[in-house]
């Protein structure tokens, strides 16, 4: 006869019983060292930036006062200040409605056609990019963009160096070259963040099911038709999730417009200077929660347009 | 009256495969018709050549007389309900069923009534403000079949319509599509596996086999003269007789089908062996034996003595029960 159940063979048996018979125990053990981190280093650390911000410098001494006041962010309105949050909002919501037209057919293409070999080059070739180091990239497209870039080079041996020229001479946005205006700070934030648009983007797609694209032209709908009214509403939800990474990493960046650009200041920054060199704290903690505000007020209205409603 | 459908030695194929393999095929208007075969024999893809998500290799097909070739599924007159049914999980079930009105350009309210109507035809009237999410099997079952018959198809497709739902509701909903396909009176295609399906909703059914049509006929016709061996064993899962022991029952030296349910217990007869097995089956008991060499089933009625396994029995059947078959096989 063999026994109903088999005697635990050491530890291990004993232990497997306990979490099978208590799940609750294994899930607050895995659980534990991820929140303990989360809640204390991570959200720890925001909570402390937060109450920064509540802080002033005293303007005589240049000491930090710990008391609760409104003055810093009385700061950000100041004419210079919202300039700057003004620039980097314009230039994070460039960057995002560029980077989603880019990205757009290239998802597409991956998700619905590519299959096996090509598949794979498709994500090798969009991953590539974030292997090597950032800082290599932004100072390789420094020399890319340079007026004696080949850019230029190309532009003139092709005798289009009239295109160039023409977008160079545009108000604002133009400048001496493209390593040194708006246009080019804006080329390096669509080129490096390319990637984070395209993956979540191209994973939405895919699930969206060729079933339900059949079922709309069943249903009599034209290819434009199904299109804005399945394709797009099932892969909204990808694209915010790509658009938010395009755009909070544009609104918190310091190194590219540093390196390329008319060093005109951005959020990034102005918090980079501000608690370095000049050491206030306070001003640089209420920037940093500038964005937070922002991707808040995005996400709110994202959902409100009912973004999220395929979920 | 040109028919319906119309299949004109229509061959598919995908790759060296031949889904489809010159199939000519003429569906009535106003017909409930069934394609019937296993897995892979080509009746999906021949509903998809009517729907226009695929396009024929070679041959023509033309509904109402209209040689579909160079018509878009969403320029055909026909609509599907689809085997997962496909509902738009962003979209309301009254979006849902009003979405074809609303590409062809009908206002909100007008389509929000002919939607409303519809969905009371399918008994889910107050469902309209719900998400597809929030329903049963059986009720997204209807929602389609709502959004499908409120374009007003002349030719409705139904791919394994019943297929996900339980037997319960998959009988109720038998009776039901029977009962709406009578009152709307347009062309109901439903393929299936499923042969008890298709023998009890079908006006006439198209038997399919790798590609091929192996017969074509009303549901009594197919179950009681099947045309081929495998006709025969799909349909029913019949006795199939080589021609040895036809002739041996005093039929001709070819293949012969013989269903479970004629064979009956006897003293004598001309079929004796001894029982393999048997399955107990509710309304009666289906035992296998191996007689002449050949294994047979008999289904035998509840309410009487089922012999044990091993024992040795004869079994009679009427003469007409014999159904004798070309050598297709």
């Amino acid at each position: 006869m063999t026994p109903a159940s088999f005697p635990a063979r050491g530890l291990a048996d004993r232990l497997t019983t306990l979490f099978w018979r208590h799940p609750r125990i294994l899930l607050v053990l895995l659980l534990t060292p991820p929140l303990l981190w989360l809640g204390v280093v991570y959200l720890g650390s925001l909570a402390a930036l937060l109450l920064q911000s509540f802080y002033a410098l005293d303007s005589f001494s240049g000491l930090i006062v710990p008391e609760f006041t409104l003055k810093t962010y009385a700061q950000l309105f100041t004419q210079s200040n919202l300039s700057i949050i003004l620039r980097t909002l314009l230039m994070a919501s460039a960057v995002t409605a560029a980077s989603t037209i880019i990205a757009f057919p290239i998802a597409y293409y991956a998700a619905r056609y590519a299959k096996g070999r090509l598949k794979a080059a498709f994500y090798l070739g969009v991953m590539l990019p974030l292997w090597s180091s950032y800082l290599v990239k932004v100072y390789a497209f420094k020399l890319i963009l340079a007026k004696e870039g080949i850019v230029t080079w190309v532009a003139t041996s092709t005798h289009t160096d009239w295109l160039l020229t023409a977008a160079l001479s545009l108000p604002y946005v133009g400048g001496n070259s493209l390593a040194t205006s708006y246009l080019g700070t804006f080329t390096v934030f669509c080129y490096v963040w390319l990637p984070y648009m395209i993956l979540p983007m191209q994973a939405a797609l895919e699930r969206v099911p060729t079933t339900m694209l059949e079922a709309a032209a069943d249903l009599g709908a034209t290819a434009r038709q199904t299109f804005w009214t399945v394709t797009m509403p099932l892969a909204l939800p990808g694209i915010i999730a790509g658009s938010i990474f395009t755009f909070s990493l544009t609104l918190g960046d310091y190194i590219i417009p540093q390196i390329i650009g008319n060093s005109a200041s951005y959020i990034g920054m102005a918090v980079y200077q501000l608690q370095g060199t000049a050491g206030n704290i306070p001003l640089a903690a209420a920037f940093a929660v500038v964005p937070i505000l922002i991707m808040l007020v995005y996400l709110t209205l994202a959902r409100k347009a009912g973004a999220f409603d395929a979920l | 009256m040109p028919p319906a459908v119309e299949f004109r030695a229509v061959t598919r194929h995908f790759g060296p495969v031949k889904a489809v393999d010159s199939v000519d095929l003429t569906i009535a208007e106003g017909a409930f018709f069934a394609m019937l075969g296993p897995s892979g024999s080509g009746k999906t893809t021949c509903l998809r050549l009517i729907s226009g998500f695929e396009q024929p290799s070679a041959g023509q097909i033309r509904i109402f007389g209209e040689d579909v070739s160079a018509t878009p599924p969403h320029l055909r007159n026909v609509n599907t309900v689809f085997q997962d049914y496909a509902l738009f999980p962003h979209l309301t079930v009254l979006d849902n069923v009003s979405y074809g009105l609303m590409v062809k350009g009908m206002g909100k309210t007008q389509r929000y009534a002919k939607a409303e109507e519809m969905l009371a035809l399918v008994k889910l009237g107050s469902y309209g403000h719900r998400k597809p999410a929030q329903l049963s099997g059986g009720q997204r079952q209807r929602v389609a079949l709502a959004r499908a018959l409120v374009n007003e198809p002349k030719v409705l497709l139904l791919d394994e319509p019943l297929g996900a739902l339980d037997l319960k509701l998959r009988e109720a909903m038998q009776d039901e599509l029977k009962a709406l396909q009578r009152r709307l009176g347009i062309t109901f295609i439903f393929v299936t596996h499923d042969q008890s399906e298709a023998l009890s909703m079908a006006d006439s059914l198209a038997v399919f086999n790798q590609g091929k049509i192996a017969q074509i006929g009303t549901p009594a016709q197919i179950y009681t003269q099947p045309a081929t061996r495998f006709v025969a064993d799909f349909v029913g899962s019949s006795n199939v007789l080589p021609p040895t022991l036809t002739q041996a029952l005093g039929g001709p030296a070819k293949w012969s089908s013989l269903r479970p349910e004629s064979l009956r217990l006897a003293q004598t007869g001309p079929l004796t062996g001894t029982v393999q097995s048997q399955r107990y089956l509710g309304t009666g008991t289906r035992i296998t034996l191996t007689a002449q060499g050949t294994e047979l089933a008999a289904f035998l009625p509840a309410g009487q003595p089922i012999p044990p396994e091993g024992t040795q029995i004869s079994l009679t059947f009427p003469p007409n029960a014999l159904h004798i078959m070309d050598d297709t096989p």
